[in-house]
């Protein structure tokens, strides 16, 4: 595991892959799981440019906003590292980076998406 | 259960409202209805009063006990109703079953959001924001309209759309709000200047997003069985519903899905023993223009996939198929946000009194609103019919 890896988890009785803040199973209630970490091929799903961002972000006039999925069928959302050339269905590659000076006052890093 | 009524309605106008506040804004619209129900000399039992971001925007708390006080509603039973952009649809939704059950007789609901005297660039984005998902999407830097921004590109990719299908809707709803004296802009535009206006995010234009507004609407409620006594011409509600979604948007296995307004829609048809195509107006949560697409088929009108081009070829428009948003929708009359729901009620109880003016929906009798919680992640769904 690395700070580029994104960890769901997936439902001990019936499999549901999902995002690690639920404390029930999306699917079933069931409260235990094993860990499941992003692998594969990380593909655009949709993108945004945003060009009015909320307060906390105004330190940058636009940025790129994706959803996309690993092979394994992990999903995220987050900033890409770019604005230009974007394209649904194209292939990207995590990584750590700093996402905001001023997040309810804090700094915060976080995964962003890079072209391959 | 029984047949509950609307007996009153009443608005300020919507837009940039510089001299009121937002106790001012809850007051002159609860007035108004008060007055349209005949119910100045009567007992209230409850108000509930909907507005999402007093806190944030208004540094106020306790807005339904000041309310009661200030309109002199004393000893009604005072709730402040909040469920985001649907706070208007949810206040109904529980005085409907107040009533229904017989707990409560007489109801005023009041929703009012007062927002344009923030200045701070990004201020009311980052507000509103903080509905989203906290770690998997707010820290990210979503905003609102980012995430109709993705759905846009969704949209088009997946049902091969063009955004002037979904941008033809602006130039509609602006049309219709021509005729609505509440309405925050009363001016036409066309479908070049809106496929020209600036990128908000992309593909998402300035023209494809409501306004940011003040304003105050109110409705006053009772048993059908009373509603003769106070006025002429009631409205029933005769079906209500409201679900939810998973709070972030990708887990939803199709984006492009509002799940939640197919049950809670098919909770209020169900209720009222209606279908879709029983439908002669509704009015729709159009914050961006694509909502007004999905939901079009969300809510039984179109298939998935063919309401962006329903649109564009006027089946929606008043005369069409099925009108929507003949108010000007979100787009034209403003989302002061816990107003929202609430004014589009309002605009189907003037449908079916046959009081709308240039855009009255001919011989209109039953009517549907869609009010948009989150980012679909909380509906409610309200059907009226003529008494």
């Amino acid at each position: 595991m690395s700070e580029t890896t994104i960890i769901w988890k997936k439902c001990k009785k019936c499999g549901k892959l999902q995002h690690p803040d639920h404390i029930r199973c999306l699917q079933c209630k069931n409260t235990t799981f094993d860990t499941v970490e992003s692998s594969g091929d990380c593909t655009l799903l949709t993108y945004t440019i945003l060009k009015a961002p909320p307060a906390e972000y105004r330190d940058k006039k636009a940025y790129a906003l994706g959803i996309v999925e690993f092979t394994n069928g992990v999903r995220a959302l987050g900033q890409l590292t770019t604005i230009e050339n974007l394209k649904v269905g194209m292939k990207l590659k995590p990584k750590f980076e700093k996402l905001t000076a001023n997040l309810d006052g804090h700094e915060v890093s976080g995964i962003k998406y890079e072209p391959l | 259960m029984r047949d509950v009524a609307i007996i009153g309605v009443g608005m300020t106008k919507f837009g940039k409202l510089q001299d009121k506040n937002l106790m001012d804004l809850l007051s002159e619209s609860s007035l108004k209805a008060i007055e349209d129900s005949n119910t100045a000399e009567s007992d209230f039992d409850a108000l509930y009063v909907a507005c999402m971001a007093a806190e944030t925007l208004n540094h106020m708390t306790g807005i339904a006990s000041a309310l009661v006080d200030r309109i002199n509603l004393i000893p009604a039973a005072a709730d402040h109703i909040k469920n985001g952009p649907a706070s208007g649809g949810s206040a109904i939704k529980n005085a409907f079953y107040a009533i229904a059950s017989g707990a409560c007789d007489l109801i005023l609901v009041v929703g009012a959001e007062k927002m344009t005297h923030i200045t701070t660039p990004g201020f009311v984005t980052s507000a509103v924001a903080t509905i989203t998902h906290h770690t998997a999407e707010r820290l990210h830097g979503v905003s609102l309209p980012s995430f109709a921004g993705l759905l846009t590109r969704l949209y088009m990719e997946k049902y091969n759309v063009p955004k002037e299908w979904i941008t033809s809707i602006a130039v509609k709803n602006h049309k219709n709000g021509l005729h609505n004296p509440y309405a925050h802009f009363q001016k036409e535009i066309t479908l070049e200047k809106a496929l020209t206006s600036p990128i908000i995010a992309d593909p998402l234009q300035l023209y494809d997003i409501c306004p940011i507004s003040d304003g105050g609407a109110a409705i006053v409620m009772c048993p059908a069985e009373m509603a003769k006594e106070f006025c002429d011409t009631p409205v029933l509600i005769t079906g209500v519903g409201q679900a939810t979604d998973t709070h972030i948007i990708y887990e939803r296995e199709d984006i492009t899905v509002l799940k939640a307004l197919q049950i809670c829609s098919k909770q209020a048809y169900d209720m009222a023993k209606k279908t879709p195509e029983d439908m002669d107006v509704a009015e729709l949560h159009d914050a961006f223009e694509i909502l007004e697409v999905v939901e079009s088929e969300d809510i039984g009108f179109f298939k998935k996939g063919e309401g962006a081009k329903a649109a564009y070829d006027g089946l929606t428009e008043i005369g069409g198929k099925i009108p929507i948003n003949p108010s000007g929708g979100l787009k034209a009359r403003g989302h002061p946000l816990g107003a929202t729901g609430v004014a589009q009620v309002i605009e189907l109880v003037w449908q079916l009194r046959n009081e709308a003016g240039k855009r009255q929906v001919q011989d209109a009798q039953t009517g549907i609103i869609c009010n948009f919680g989150g980012f679909g992640n909380n509906i409610v769904s309200i059907l009226v019919e003529r008494m």
